[in-house]
């Protein structure tokens, strides 16, 4: 039994390694594409091509395989795409003048800021989640909650503060 | 919205304009030139975060599709090179392993048989060599399927899958092709290519070639180029035989050697005979008896392994 939950070639164990590495491989290569949808255009690269391979990766190793993949794939997108290279060279350029076509989000600033979130006091943190990830209005927020639109605003309001001080100038 | 009001909105702005209830350029107004772009960076990474929190079973969808689909078109198109590893520029571009040039150190696959061996090599993504005895295939694994060169020394039957350009790089020349079936035999002086399936295309120094189908290419060194249709359907090397057409015994003495690992002492005897037949890998005396006795070349066992040739 432990065999088959080792052999990538079987379509449960192929399953729950995507299932367990996805999200971290997707992060991963946004970093390096600042583009969502590319990055999981490679990321289903990246998984087809371990499928393809599947009787020749150690299920041990299947992580540092995946990322090996998935940067080599990236790497391969960049030789042939300029157009991210295009964007590449002008975030150089407008360091200090971001243009307002590209912001670019580097893995430092994109840590601290899920970092801050997270130690956002509760009453912020509680609102700023329910908007942004359950994508809840203010108004179903402030019904959901017991109190005030103006009050969910204002945690908001504070939230943003709060991450603003807290990353500073990144 | 009372964006007029914005002195009672002091402690709501930002909410109102993540919500988008406030446009970017009030917002402008309302803070300073960094704290501005502060914002505009902290809604992007705000987006984001929420981007890679949301669930990858798109992509996994879109990835089983892939490869139910995949495995309804599994093409496999073979063309079968014979590259003796002679230099002959031969004139149909093989392209043949590239492997040595790119390779970066680590990820350098180096593959060689021995006498009397043949392996058969799966490559990353599902291309085949099928490597005859006494030969060498030298590949970079990293970056394989966007780059699919390697390097042969000897002989080698390639079913290549579809995909990026394959390219067999040999001393005599290179080999190229898209998806194919294809022969490639490189010795010191001898390059010939085989093409079995598909579109081959093999360069040298002096020439390139288009294969089709049937289309073999040779050049043996101080020979003119030959060019000729075959009519197996793959190398005979595969199923146990080698077979030579029109061919100087001394490439033929060297088979010999590579298949039975014996060692053939020739200098009494002509080697540049011309021989067209072939000969068995499963039985060294039947092997010397049809190559030789039909040059009415004597041959016998000096010493274990060790054959020496004298006219009759």
């Amino acid at each position: 039994m432990s065999k088959d939950q080792q052999n990538i070639c079987q379509e449960k164990t192929f399953e729950s390694v995507y299932k367990q590495y996805a999200k971290d491989i997707r992060r991963f290569l946004f970093y390096k594409t600042q583009d969502l949808d590319k990055a999981e255009d490679i990321l289903q690269e990246t998984f087809i091509k371990l499928w393809d391979n599947c009787g020749k990766v150690k299920y041990e190793s299947v992580k540092s395989y995946l990322h090996t993949i998935a940067t080599n794939t990236f790497l391969n997108m960049i030789k042939h795409d300029k157009v991210v290279r295009k964007h590449q060279e002008s975030l150089v350029n407008h360091k200090d003048n971001e243009s307002p076509e590209f912001i670019m989000l580097e893995k430092e600033f994109m840590v601290k800021l899920e970092h801050t979130i997270d130690s956002l006091p509760e009453k912020q943190k509680e609102v700023f989640l329910l908007n942004r990830i359950e994508k809840k209005k203010y108004k179903e927020i402030a019904e959901q909650l017991g109190i005030s639109v103006k009050a969910v605003e204002k945690r908001m309001h504070l939230a943003l503060v709060v991450i603003r001080e807290k990353i500073g100038n990144i | 919205m009372k964006e007029q009001n914005s002195h009672n909105d002091k402690d709501v702005f930002l909410a109102k304009w993540l919500a988008g209830e406030f446009s970017d350029d009030t917002l402008k107004i309302l803070v300073s030139e960094t704290e501005y772009h502060s914002f505009l960076k902290i809604r992007k990474g705000i987006d984001t975060y929420e981007a890679l929190d949301t669930s990858t079973d798109d992509s996994f969808n879109k990835i089983q599709e892939h490869i139910t689909k995949s495995k309804q078109q599994e093409i496999g198109k073979v063309i079968p090179l014979n590259t003796n590893r002679w230099l002959l520029s031969i004139a149909a571009s093989i392209v043949v392993l590239f492997g040595l040039f790119f390779i970066l150190g680590d990820d350098i696959v180096t593959i060689e048989t021995n006498y009397g061996e043949q392996r058969t090599i799966v490559l990353l993504e599902g291309s085949e060599v099928i490597l005859n005895s006494k030969s060498t295939l030298t590949y970079d694994k990293d970056n394989w399927e966007n780059n699919r060169e390697l390097s042969l020394e000897g002989e080698g039957y390639f079913k290549v899958k579809k995909g990026s350009t394959f390219t067999v790089v040999t001393d005599n020349g290179n080999v190229q092709v898209l998806g194919t079936q294809f022969n490639v035999n490189s010795t010191t002086d001898l390059f010939e290519v085989v093409c079995f399936e598909g579109k081959v295309s093999v360069s040298t120094k002096a020439e390139n070639y288009t294969l089709l189908p049937t289309n073999t290419v040779r050049r043996i060194n101080g020979f003119e180029v030959e060019q000729w249709e075959t009519r197996d359907t793959n190398p005979s090397w595969i199923e146990g035989e080698s077979t030579f057409k029109s061919v100087p015994l001394k490439y033929v003495i060297t088979s010999l050697e590579a298949q039975y690992n014996i060692t053939i002492e020739a200098k009494d005897i002509n080697r540049e005979l011309v021989y067209t037949g072939s000969f068995t890998h499963k039985n060294l005396n039947t092997a010397l008896k049809t190559v030789f006795n039909s040059l009415q070349i004597r041959y016998s066992e000096k010493e274990k392994g060790n054959i020496y040739l004298s006219t009759k």
